[in-house]
């Protein structure tokens, strides 16, 4: 039953309770990286081989002695047209009949090329397995037609997920009503990036605070063939024909 | 200034060995293909070197891909699908491209290497006699040059690998491709240089070969200027204070051969040998600013 | 919770005030969410829920509130003191309300006055009030009519008492020893001793100047609130306040809540689905814990504990039950407290409790001494402990002043710890620094199974009672504490069987009709305490078929129904599944799901949320209202007569369980004033701007000086800072030490310091602090935030040190720390006090120092 499907995050719902992160640990069974304090609320850190969602704590001033406190539950865009998959060289990265973006784990032999070329720093490489590991948008679970993990215990439903159609809908209506209520600079991540993401995002301030590139830096590593091997063909040719020259002078020059 | 929020993929040693060794393999086989096709004999006894020297450059390339790989004994996944049985070919994956390439580069290395020695007298199997003989002539030569093209792009594609990602810096130039290509060359021809001082009969070949080196060493300036360039302010991260040293290691590998072979008297000592000495380290120095500096 | 969890999202503004829900109470905080979210919801024309933060910290609560007011730790009663007297000035209140439903016309006795920080009745030597003088002025002709008509009701063997579920199945007439004292009422609220007028001028002092100079909130946003706080008078707008232990960890907790609670009695928001004073529960059985008498001083069902002197149940029942003072209050609790109370016994003591021995009234303890939390400390201290069993509780990490807990601990001879795991109490004496050869005290540790290794019932802050089963099987030699309980009670019986021993007779007597005498199973003890019919043997529907003669029993008569023939109603599970049928209202209620007490109400107090003629206030959020046609009263559970018609003259008050039949805006319930006042926390930064001659409460208990040991308060010379402790979402108190995935998320313990304070003592994210009170220190990282700004108070800027509490020498950080997590304890701080009613701990309000480590 192959579906499309998609997470909606708002961030304006997250309280920042990190049931998520919790969830996908447990379902996932990723026992996550030995504890560390990183002077803050946020002691994960970044997505990566153990965290598969990473709640972002952002703490702006406001002006006038007020300060901001934005939270954002960061996953795998699933994104439809994949940087990681791109570049994959053992095709591990496949397209589920869900339309996410899967690592099998018996495919990969860890050369970490999607690790270089995935843009939003979400997989990591687990020591241990020495596998390239990412969110698996719970495939599992999909396949037996539960919701994902994360999605099922976020208790503010900041989380929501469902078809990826379904998700851009209530994203706008949202959007809209934020736009009504005042909220000027609240914005949708995700339509337009990387052919449409599978995970989108409400943010209230541009893009690079949530550590996402915006729309215009948003580019596939494919981009960077033509030139680069043009380059190379140039230098190649006039390698080829200094040499020749060089050695085609006789004697003792 | 383009922004990046990706992590590294911690490519290390292995992947600097492995770079430093491609483009020297390749350098070498199209050098020593051109000395043979230029036609003066005197030059047969380094283009020969140049083979036996692609040889186990080539050898240890993939072990060190392998190696760097979280799961080495799949480094046939490379090539074959594991789940399909089909073969892996994107041509949009400079890794999976390099992959073929080096597999196929490494046949006619294997070959070339074969011949050398059988012509260098150091074996007489029949099997050796029979491929020099099935390479001497306008086969062989048209066998050299297809092999110097694969020799190319491995000397070439790593820096294409490179830009072909998200990666800071890497990323955001098209000039690696190139850079990597004449370092190789550069360092081909220096490592001959060096070798074939070691033959009487080969004065004038290095002396071709420091010219040609001073050629590709010219090229790297001109990619060098580009890769700038083309990187503007985000260059500033790859002079950190820990990278500076190398980089005065890469300059002096580019001004070395412009410099010191022209003072070279005919005693043809020192200076020369220095010079493609610096070249070797300069090529080298390159290579780890280069994957070091852009990741950390 | 007045109300419970699904209907906050009625709400049209939330004042969260001395809670965290986003941190603490997260899933329940998805209630708030939706009301946000709902356009229909809000002040004006709607467009969402409007919420409010009243909090020292800005919070992960804050983050997604419309407004946070910074006040300063310990000043809501002038928070809400400055609210209520805006209303009152601006006319914003719901008057028909006021009048009707509160006891705003109620005329106090002469002799009621407040004058310098003190109302009247105050001993200074005793550091108590006699609360006589805080008394209603009688009406003797009422009491007369009143009798008649009792007469009456009794001749025609009728009256609203008998009809129906809730009603007590026999007459309304008072039974000896429930006290009738009818009221003197001016129903124009115009008498200058009515509560209403009395009250205006208790509150005129605290204007919106005032207000800012005691909590730090600035004017102009005390207003902002102010405004849309006032706007919930109106019938079609309705507020709800959400507290918790903010407001409860203080020295004058019960009448920060009990302020918060007359604001909500003027705006009329009592009793109505959307509104009420909501109380954020503690662990996942707190409510439970509390109805069947974790606190000393009452009985299961909040009866009172008797007290020394009181002979027989007309004593008890005299000096306990609430008193009737109006004709048209039901008193329900004050009418059937004797009911209650022999059912109880009778449940306890089987065919010993007979009405010749007054139902064995005499085998309960009169305890003379309190014996509240800090008291068994305070009297260990004093070597007058022998043991401590503590069962699922930490004693040292609670604090408070934990290391005056932990000299305690070592002063008993014994000290059994009922556990899962290992705590800082049962490791208090080899702890970090401790040498175990100095402590005798004898230390059982007792393994006893999680909650989640067996089966029975949580109830939630909403009140539901809800039936949970076994998720894993105990662990290793796990023992349930039920098991346990039951087997040291067997044997201690045998023992006084065998050896004899002072007043053995309650410990024979006690029933103990279990399949397995040493293994109770929780379903008989549901069964038990839901309570039995002893004449047919059949479990009772309804404590109103509850007797005083011994035909019936009750383990907890507030649960009397939870349990009927028909099964154990906690196990309902009729939900979301089909809102059109297990929801018909569309209100949330949920009949079928689970079950809350009392009677499965689930908005209590709900005939206030209709005007007399029984119609809804707010058409749109009705709470239960009169369907003429069919004579009864339709919607939630009626809290009320289901069949009595409103406008009958015999018509109860809407708050059937209070004497006066209505809300009390003035009560002599409480010790420490029949109005809230505000007092400063025991350790403050400043003097009290009201009265600065009796600055902090006058009632609170000082166990240290009471019982003669130094004084251990700090003041603002050697402590310039406020400190106050909280909870993160991450850890579950102390116990969540033990969970790996938890202790990732918030690896090591910290405190949140200001920036200000920050730059003057260069403190930089991550280095370590001490912070230290009087009382002790501690020694941890530093987190600096523009989240804890300054209050401005008495012109000068105080700053607060934040302190999550959930660290201790015990657990996954503290082993992997080399000083074994020494100096991690947040009631090392926190001062031994505790509220005048309650004696719950200051834990949220004291003066620290710190200093860069
Ligand atoms: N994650 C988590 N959830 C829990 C618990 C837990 O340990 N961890 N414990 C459970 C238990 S037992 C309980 S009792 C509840 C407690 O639930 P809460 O009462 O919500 O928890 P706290 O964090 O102790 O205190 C709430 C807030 O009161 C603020 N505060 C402190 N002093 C004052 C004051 O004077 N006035 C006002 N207005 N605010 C003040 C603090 O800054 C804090 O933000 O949480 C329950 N839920
Ligand atoms: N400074 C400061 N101090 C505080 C507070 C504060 O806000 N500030 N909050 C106070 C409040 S509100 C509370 S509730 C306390 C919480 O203090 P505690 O109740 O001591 O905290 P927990 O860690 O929840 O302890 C519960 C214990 O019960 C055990 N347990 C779990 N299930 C069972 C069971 O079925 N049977 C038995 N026998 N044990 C079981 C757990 O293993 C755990 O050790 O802290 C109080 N202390
Ligand atoms: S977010 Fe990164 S990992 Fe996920 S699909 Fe896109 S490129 Fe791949
Ligand atoms: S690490 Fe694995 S998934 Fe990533 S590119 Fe290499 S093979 Fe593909
Ligand atoms: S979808 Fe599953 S795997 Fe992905 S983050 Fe959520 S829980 Fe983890
Ligand atoms: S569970 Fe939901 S609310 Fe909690 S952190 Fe994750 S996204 Fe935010
Ligand atoms: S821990 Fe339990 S009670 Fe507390 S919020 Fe989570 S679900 Fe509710
Ligand atoms: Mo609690």
């Amino acid at each position: 039953m192959a579906r499309t499907v998609g997470f909606f995050t708002d961030t304006t719902l997250c309280i920042g309770c990190k049931a998520c992160e919790v969830a996908c640990k447990e379902w996932n069974q990723l026992p996550g990286h030995d504890p560390k304090f990183l002077d803050s609320f946020d002691n994960t850190g970044q997505l990566d081989d153990q965290n598969w969602r990473h709640v972002q704590f952002i703490e702006r001033s406001t002006g006038n002695g007020g300060v901001a406190w934005s939270m954002m539950s960061d996953v795998c865009k699933h994104c439809s047209l994949a940087s990681c998959m791109e570049v994959c060289p053992t095709n591990a990265i496949i397209r589920t009949e869900f339309d996410t973006v899967y690592i099998q784990p018996d495919v990969c032999n860890g050369c970490r090329d999607c690790i270089a070329a995935c843009p939003y720093a979400v997989i990591g490489f687990n020591e241990k397995t020495g596998l390239a590991q990412k969110c698996t948008f719970c495939y599992g679970r999909l396949q037996n037609n539960l919701t994902p993990a994360c999605a099922k215990v976020c208790p503010t439903q900041s989380i929501k997920f469902g078809e990826l159609s379904e998700m851009r809908t209530v994203a706008t209506a949202r959007l809209q009503q934020l736009k009504a209520q005042g909220v000027s600079d609240a914005q949708l991540y995700g339509e337009k990036e990387y052919g449409g993401l599978h995970a989108l995002f409400l943010l209230t301030d541009k893009p690079e605070a949530y550590k996402l590139p915006s729309v215009e830096n948003a580019v596939l590593p494919s981009r960077n063939n033509a030139r680069g091997y043009l380059a190379s063909v140039v230098t190649a040719v006039l390698g080829v024909l200094g040499a020749v020259v060089a050695f085609r002078q006789r004697g003792e020059g | 200034m383009p922004q990046h929020f990706v992590a590294p993929p911690l490519w290390a040693w292995y992947i600097v060995w492995y770079f430093f060794l491609g483009g020297l393999a390749g350098g070498a086989y199209l050098l020593g293909t051109l000395l043979r096709l230029n036609g003066d004999p005197r030059d047969e006894g380094v283009a020969r070197l140049a083979f036996l020297v692609a040889f186990p450059a080539v050898v240890i390339c993939p072990i060190l891909l392998t190696l760097d790989l979280g799961h080495p004994l799949r480094f046939w996944h490379m090539l074959i699908n594991s789940r399909t049985g089909g073969l892996n070919f994107k041509y949009w994956s400079p890794m999976s491209v390099g992959a073929w390439a080096l597999l196929i580069f490494s046949f006619f290395v294997t070959v070339s290497f074969i011949e050398a020695l059988f012509g260098a007298g150091w074996t007489r199997h029949s099997a050796a006699r029979s491929i020099a003989g099935g390479l001497s002539g306008a086969f062989g030569h048209l066998f050299m040059v297809v092999g110097s093209l694969f020799g190319l792009f491995v000397a070439g594609y790593t820096g294409v690998l490179l830009s072909v990602s998200n990666q800071p810096v890497w990323s955001d130039t098209w000039a690696l491709g190139g850079l990597f290509l004449a370092s190789g060359l550069s360092v081909a021809a220096a490592t001959l240089a060096i070798l074939a001082r070691s033959r009487a009969d080969a004065v004038s070949t290095e002396r071709k070969l420091s010219r040609a080196d001073r050629f590709f060493v010219v090229l790297e300036i001109l990619l060098l200027a580009a890769f700038f360039v083309t990187l503007g302010t985000l260059a500033g991260r790859l002079f950190a204070p820990r990278w500076i040293v190398l980089w005065v290691l890469v300059a002096l590998g580019i001004v070395a051969p412009l410099v010191l072979n022209r003072v070279s008297g005919p005693g043809r000592l020192g200076s020369p040998g220095l010079a493609a000495f610096l070249v070797l380290l300069g090529g080298l120095a390159l290579r780890i600013v280069l994957i070091f500096g852009a990741q950390m | 919770m007045t109300n419970h969890w699904r209907d906050i999202r009625h709400a049209d503004v939330i004042i969260i005030n001395g809670a965290n829900p986003a941190e603490a109470h997260p899933v329940g905080f998805q209630w708030f969410m939706q009301a946000k979210l709902d356009p229909k919801r809000g002040i004006g024309s709607g467009g969402g829920a409007k919420m409010i933060h009243v909090d020292p910290r800005f919070t992960r609560t804050s983050a997604v509130c419309d407004i946070h007011a910074r006040l300063r730790t310990g000043t809501d009663a002038a928070f809400f003191g400055g609210l209520i007297n805006y209303v009152l000035e601006k006319n914003l209140i719901h008057h028909e309300y006021v009048r009707n439903y509160t006891n705003a016309s109620f005329l106090v006795k002469e002799g009621y006055g407040f004058h310098e920080g003190l109302f009247s009745g105050y001993d200074p030597a005793k550091r108590a009030y006699d609360v006589s003088t805080w008394a209603y002025e009688g009406d003797a002709a009422g009491q007369a009519a009143f009798e008649r008509t009792q007469q009456e009701i009794a001749a025609h063997g009728q009256g609203p008492a008998r009809s129906g579920q809730a009603g007590a199945g026999k007459p309304a007439a008072p039974k000896v020893g429930a006290g009738v004292a009818i009221a003197k009422r001016d129903m124009q609220l115009e008498h200058p001793r009515s509560v209403f007028q009395l009250m205006r001028k208790h509150y005129a002092r605290y204007t919106p100047e005032m207000v800012t100079a005691i909590t730090g909130i600035p004017t102009q946003q005390f207003l902002e609130i102010a405004k849309i706080v006032g706007e919930c008078g109106r019938p079609d707008k309705v507020m709800t306040i959400v507290y918790a232990v903010g407001l409860t960890h203080h020295t004058t907790g019960g009448q920060m809540i009990r302020s918060a609670a007359l604001l909500q009695l003027l705006l009329g928001n009592m009793g109505r689905p959307g509104g009420g004073m909501n109380a954020e529960r503690g662990h996942a059985n707190i409510q439970g814990n509390t109805d069947h008498a974790i606190s000393w001083e009452i009985l299961p069902g909040y009866l009172r504990i008797p007290a020394p002197g009181q002979k027989n149940l007309n004593d008890y029942v005299s000096q306990s039950a609430p008193k009737k003072f109006d004709a048209n209050s039901w008193n329900f609790f004050g009418t059937n407290y004797r009911n209650f109370m022999v059912s109880l016994l009778k449940g306890w003591y089987g065919d010993a409790a007979k009405p010749e021995n007054e139902f064995a009234f005499d085998f309960i303890p009169k305890p003379s001494s309190n014996s509240s939390w800090i008291s068994i400390y305070d009297q260990a201290l004093k070597g007058k402990m022998q043991g401590v069993v503590l069962s699922g509780m930490t004693a040292t990490s609670i604090g408070p002043d934990a290391n005056q807990v932990m000299q305690a601990l070592a002063n008993l001879k014994w000290l059994a710890v009922m556990d899962p795991l290992p705590t800082t109490s049962s490791e208090f004496w080899r702890r970090p620094g401790a040498d175990p050869k100095s402590i005798q005290t004898e230390v059982f540790m007792i393994p006893t199974t999680h909650w989640i290794e067996k089966d029975g019932s949580f109830v939630n802050s909403g009140r539901w009672l809800q039936w949970k089963e076994q998720v894993i099987p105990p662990h290793g030699e796990a023992r349930h504490d039920h098991w346990v309980l039951a087997e040291v009670f067997q044997r201690v019986k045998k023992l006084y069987q065998q050896q004899g021993g002072k007043f053995p007779d309650p410990l024979m007597a006690l029933t103990f009709n279990y399949k397995d005498p040493v293994k109770p199973e929780l379903d008989e003890l549901a069964k038990e305490i839901n309570g039995y019919d002893l004449t047919t043997g059949q479990r009772l529907d309804t404590f109103g078929k509850l007797k005083d003669d011994g035909t019936t029993t009750a383990g907890d008569w507030i649960y009397t129904g939870s349990y009927p023939e028909a099964g154990n109603l906690a196990k309902r599970r009729a939900g979301v599944q089909d809102p059109a049928k297990n929801d018909p209202t569309g209100l949330g209620f949920y009949h079928n799901w689970a079950w809350s007490w009392p009677l499965n109400r689930r908005v209590m107090y709900n005939r206030a949320s209709a005007d007399l003629d029984g119609k809804p206030w707010d058409p749109t959020r009705p709470g239960i209202q009169w369907d003429a046609a069919q004579k009864k009263w339709v919607g939630d559970v009626p809290d009320y007569p289901p069949t009595m018609e409103p406008r009958s003259p015999k018509a109860w008050g809407p708050f059937i369980m209070n004497g006066e039949g209505v809300g009390r805006l003035f009560s002599a319930s409480m010790l420490d004033g029949p109005f809230p006042e505000h007092y400063e926390p025991m350790e403050s930064p400043i003097e009290n701007p009201l009265h600065p001659n009796q600055s902090e409460s006058p009632v609170a208990f000082l166990y240290d000086k009471a019982a003669g040991r130094p004084n251990r308060f700090g003041t603002v010379k050697e402590y310039p800072y406020i400190a106050t402790s909280y909870r993160l979402t991450e850890h579950e108190h102390y116990v969540t030490q033990h969970v790996p995935h938890l202790v990732g998320l918030q690896p090591y313990p910290f405190v949140e310091v200001p920036v200000d304070v920050a730059k003057e003592k260069g403190i930089k994210s991550g280095d370590r602090v001490r912070v230290s009170s009087k009382r002790g220190k501690l020694e941890v990282a530093a987190i600096v935030t523009p989240r804890l700004g300054p209050v401005e108070v008495g012109g000068k800027k105080v700053y607060h040190i934040g302190i999550p509490i959930h660290w201790g020498f015990v657990g996954i950080a503290a082993d992997r720390d080399p000083t074994r997590g020494a100096n991690w304890l947040a009631n090392a701080l926190t001062p031994f006090v505790g509220d005048a009613n309650s004696r719950t701990p200051e834990f949220k309000a004291f003066l620290v120092n710190i200093e860069k480590i």
